[in-house]
């Protein structure tokens, strides 16, 4: 057998003997009854709350009340008899992921609610993560995944530095296939119930899917991460062939506007980690394109940048000189397409764009930069008028 | 506490610290494959790596650590995959390196750019990051990242400390390092 095999068939037949072992947990029915049923289960929720200090303190948490309120409240419509006792945080992170901890902290990554479509997206996510949270998952997982070790090598593959052991009753990496499509079973009855176009809910697993195939994306994903994703979809196809249409929560319009300055964010935030890769796939969409504000196009041009791939650079000139042309107020575009010029040599209109920005942006933080790139430029083009 | 050295200490760990930790006693210290100098602060106490990260801490390395890295250019920046170039504009290796860290873990992600600039750094053009974020525990980090790509390679210089009270009083000794630095081979040039 070869070596490389064995940590991978290792894992398998853990989560296989987990699965098997999944103890029989009465769901929670309100607010009032969700609490620890016992000992253990008490401090299953005392490592949950040590995690979500941990995740306030490290300052992870996307600071936009608004938001938070809003997300909020997607989730109270959907769980109304726990009254906000599931509580939603988004979090400063581009993978689209999103988990539920064992005491009823959910988290969604920037990078997922920038991607939704609509509300009844972003609601098909929170029923199936709350419902892990009312059914008991993580504690239900917790009582067969015990001392497995499998799973403490997880955080690393996450970057979290937190604990493992909550990893394994949270739902970052997915529960087990019954568990998983028990969620999303229970979670399609809670959209129904508040009122949400359960059309959307395989469209949120087909869309997102097809992203992760296009991008070549490996990172830990909501849906990826799930076993058997094909199943999960056509599990939600079959749940909603027989819905009528209708329902509220379909317009992108509308969950644009909300999300608008979170998606700005998130695309900044993707180019600051390098991932152009990852960003271009929401760039290359027209329509998500046309969300974003009219300065967008200087996101197009420094994802084509940082891709560096053939044609690229081409690329990015144009996508710089549209968003000046749709934006002239906005400074970033003529440092990206002066340091370009320089770059390729032009040096009159590195110095004409370099300027530019400089006046615009005279507090700038790279001001040190572009002035000693404007230097050269002044240099090199008094050598070659 | 950890966590604040989170690349730093990972590489000590991985790479295994073969030669015990030193007291520094001469300030001049040469690089093991002779690729740079420099001097570190006397009295600190120096760790060197199997891969030849030089690190150094006068408190204990949770309270301050000097690092010196040189990697090849094509192995500068390995989250990301990129590589590093002497042809590089500074701005440009500024930007992978803050990639860079902002990989390294979740909390990272979250990282501040404090202030970023272009330096000389050892007879080459570089940068200056300066950076902070929090750990779990909410105890913010800073730290502060030279670097500059020379034909030899890339070369990291970092200085992490928590700003309560540490970072303060032992930075002045990074920054008379800092100015000792000098790729072997690199003349003093300013930006072309």
């Amino acid at each position: 057998m070869p070596q490389n095999r064995l940590p991978r068939l290792l894992v398998a037949a853990a989560l296989l003997a987990c699965a098997g072992a999944i103890a029989a947990v009465d769901p929670y029915a309100d607010r009032e009854s969700a609490k620890p049923g016992s000992e253990e289960e008490q401090r299953v929720w005392s490592q949950s709350k040590e995690f979500a200090e941990a995740i306030r303190k490290s300052g992870i948490a996307y600071p936009d009340p608004p938001l938070t309120a809003y997300v909020q409240a997607v989730m109270d419509r959907l769980f109304p008899e726990f009254g906000g006792g599931i509580r939603v945080q988004v979090i400063q992170a581009t993978q689209l992921n999103a988990f539920a901890i064992p005491d009823g902290n959910v988290y969604v990554n920037l990078g997922l609610m920038s991607r939704f479509q609509n509300e009844a997206q972003l609601a098909t996510v929170l029923a199936h993560e709350g419902t892990h949270f009312t059914h008991r998952h993580g504690f239900r997982s917790q009582q067969s995944l015990k001392g497995n070790a499998a799973f403490a090598s997880v955080t690393a593959m996450l970057g979290i530095p937190i604990f493992p052991q909550l990893i394994a009753v949270s739902s970052i990496f997915g529960f087990s296939r019954e568990l998983e499509t028990e969620a999303d079973n229970v979670g399609y009855q809670r959209l129904l119930r508040a009122g949400y176009d359960v059309r959307e809910s395989p469209r949120v697993f087909e869309h997102l899917a097809r992203e992760v195939k296009a991008g070549d994306i490996k990172e830990p994903f909501f849906f990826a991460s799930h076993p058997r994703l094909q199943e999960r979809i056509d599990n939600m196809r079959k749940l909603s062939a027989k819905a009528a249409a209708g329902g509220d929560g379909g317009s992108r319009a509308d969950y644009a506007r909300v999300v608008a300055a979170a998606r700005v964010e998130n695309v900044e935030g993707q180019l600051a980690a390098g991932r152009a890769k990852s960003a271009l796939i929401a760039l290359e969409d027209p329509d998500f394109l046309s969300d974003l504000p009219p300065h967008s196009q200087y996101y197009v041009g420094e994802a084509y940048r940082l891709r560096g791939e053939d044609g690229d650079a081409r690329k990015s000139e144009e996508a710089y000189l549209k968003a000046i042309t749709a934006s002239p107020g906005f400074a970033p575009s003529y440092r990206a397409l002066g340091v370009h010029y320089l770059k390729k040599t032009q040096y009159g209109e590195a110095v004409r764009n370099l300027r530019r920005y400089l006046e615009l942006a005279p507090d700038a933080q790279d001001r040190a930069y572009v002035q000693q790139y404007l230097t050269i430029a002044e240099k090199k083009q008094g050598g070659n008028p | 506490m950890k966590q604040a050295l989170p690349l730093l200490l990972a590489v000590l760990l991985l790479a295994g610290c073969v030669p015990p930790p030193a007291r520094v006693d001469s300030p001049h210290t040469e690089a093991q494959d002779k690729s740079y100098t420099i001097d570190l602060p006397v009295g600190w106490i120096r760790h060197i790596a199997q891969d030849g990260t030089l690190a150094a801490s006068r408190d204990g390395f949770a309270l301050q650590t000097i690092g010196i890295i040189h990697l090849g250019n094509d192995k500068a920046f390995p989250k990301s995959k990129k590589a590093a170039s002497d042809t590089m504009l500074p701005s440009e290796l500024a930007e992978l390196q803050i990639a860079e860290m902002k990989l390294e873990t979740e909390q990272m992600a979250a990282l501040k750019v404090i202030e970023n600039g272009p330096v000389l750094l050892g007879g080459k053009d570089g940068f200056r990051v300066r950076t902070s974020y929090l750990t779990q525990r909410g105890l913010e980090i800073h730290r502060v990242t030279y670097g500059a790509a020379a034909k030899s390679g890339y070369y990291r210089l970092e200085y992490i400390s928590p700003k309560l009270h540490y970072f303060d009083v032992t930075y002045p000794d990074f920054q008379k390092s800092i100015d000792s630095f000098r790729i072997a081979g690199a003349d003093k040039t300013a930006a072309k």
